[in-house]
């Protein structure tokens, strides 16, 4: 849940860093904190700090954490004897440690081995058999070799024990959005926005599917949750925005004899035509003429 | 914050100022034997004035208030964290290794 400041505490960070002003590590620590995916920066920087024996010192105890974080980055970077010389060094501080064999474990399947691969997480398992982080290595394995049937199905028992992983239930809708079976990921996001109702971005994703499936029910619903995702947004989402102007002329368009309810209709999509126009002339003004056209397409076509 | 500090202990002197004085007419009144209806005025003004001076080093002390609206510019969620559980390096990333030099130890 990256908030804006977070967004511009980040940026700002990576912009200061990369001018060579300093700051590695708060960036390394929150790029951490809010699990984001900048494996080239953190390889890079990560580097830096770990060549240097007074900023290696300097971290105390953290240097481990650091050298997890930074082995990670190098496998998804493809710089697998990079990551090799990190677990050999965490290997011997911390022998025989559970979180050094995943590492071990996620080695192999960066490497392509995937028969290893699964040996390790089974062994692994067996010490431990309710592992979540493991459970959830073997579905991306599957996904990674193509299997995505298999993922599913992995995924599926996975959420019938973890129930209230909401990682997971996301990653099992993507899956399904990526299939078009579109049902099946509308009851993920369904179980996502039961659990966390304040976060609007599973708002749109269902908002999104559900527009996709069509039909009038499944519009009038979509409209409602775009209307929701711009109320939790402080109506800062273009996407939301132009969701509520699609879902009312789609919905004009089924409706084209009956005329109920147009009042209410017709105010909601005219309020977020404006909020539209707003930010385009703020954000993108050379934009301005074809957003204008744009929208009056879509109010004209009936 | 220096300002706000010292409005703030100014209130509070102004306060026990007004108590204490309260305490003075209530036991004057103990010898002339009336019955205690309320302070005098001008004690009722001194108090006003203390809370007036405590509320506004209150309000100025503490420095910047945050935003409690989850829909304000800057609490509002731009991006979900990447799953990163479910991360896997079979991407096209692989054709492009990272081109540093390796570590030294």
């Amino acid at each position: 849940m990256v908030s804006k400041t977070e967004e511009e505490q980040v940026n700002r960070l990576e912009g200061q860093v990369e001018n060579g002003g300093g700051g590695e590590w708060e960036y390394l620590c929150l790029v951490r904190k809010l699990k984001l995916r900048r494996s080239f920066n953190v390889l890079k920087y990560g580097l830096s700090i770990l060549n240097n024996p007074k900023k290696r010192s300097a971290l105390g105890s953290e240097e481990w954490t650091l050298y997890e974080q930074v082995a990670i980055a190098a496998m998804d970077c493809q710089r697998l004897d990079l990551a090799k010389d990190f677990i050999k060094i965490l290997a011997e501080k911390f022998p025989e440690s559970k979180r050094v064999g995943r590492l071990e474990a996620l080695l192999l399947e960066a490497m392509d081995l995937w028969e290893e691969a699964e040996k390790a997480y089974s062994s692994l398992l067996e010490d431990n058999e309710l592992d979540p982080v493991i459970h959830k290595r073997r579905v991306a394995m599957a996904k990674a070799q193509g299997n995505i049937s298999g993922a599913i199905e992995w995924l599926n028992k996975y959420l019938e024990i973890f129930m209230a992983d909401h990682d997971a239930w996301r990653e099992l809708a993507e899956i399904y959005v990526s299939l078009q079976m579109y049902k099946q990921a509308a009851f993920c996001y369904e179980e996502l926005i039961l659990s966390q109702p304040t976060i609007p971005l599973y708002h749109l994703a269902y908002a999104d599917v559900l527009y996709t499936l069509g039909g009038l029910e499944n519009l009038h619903m979509a409209k409602k949750y775009y209307a929701s995702t711009t109320d939790l947004t402080g109506g800062k989402n273009t996407r939301a925005l132009f969701g509520i102007c699609l879902c009312t002329s789609a919905i004009e368009q089924l409706t084209k004899g009956r005329n109920k309810d147009d009042k209410e209709n017709s105010q909601l999509a005219s309020l977020s035509a404006t909020a539209l126009e707003k930010d385009y002339k703020q954000r993108a003004p050379n934009k301005v003429s074809l957003l204008a056209s744009t929208l009056r397409s879509l109010k004209l076509s009936s | 914050m220096g300002a706000g500090f010292v409005v703030g202990v100014l209130g509070v002197l102004f306060l026990s100022h007004a108590a204490y004085s309260t305490i003075q007419y209530r036991s004057l009144l103990k010898i002339t034997e009336d019955e205690f209806t309320g302070p005098p005025i001008n004690v009722v003004m001194e108090l006003i004035a203390g809370l007036v001076l405590c509320m506004w080093a209150a309000l100025t002390v503490p420095g910047k208030f945050l935003s409690i609206l989850p829909q304000s510019d800057e609490n509002r969620v731009v991006a979900l964290p990447s799953n990163l559980d479910f991360m896997i390096f079979n991407h096209r990333g692989k054709a492009f290794p990272l081109s540093i030099d390796a570590k030294l130890k």
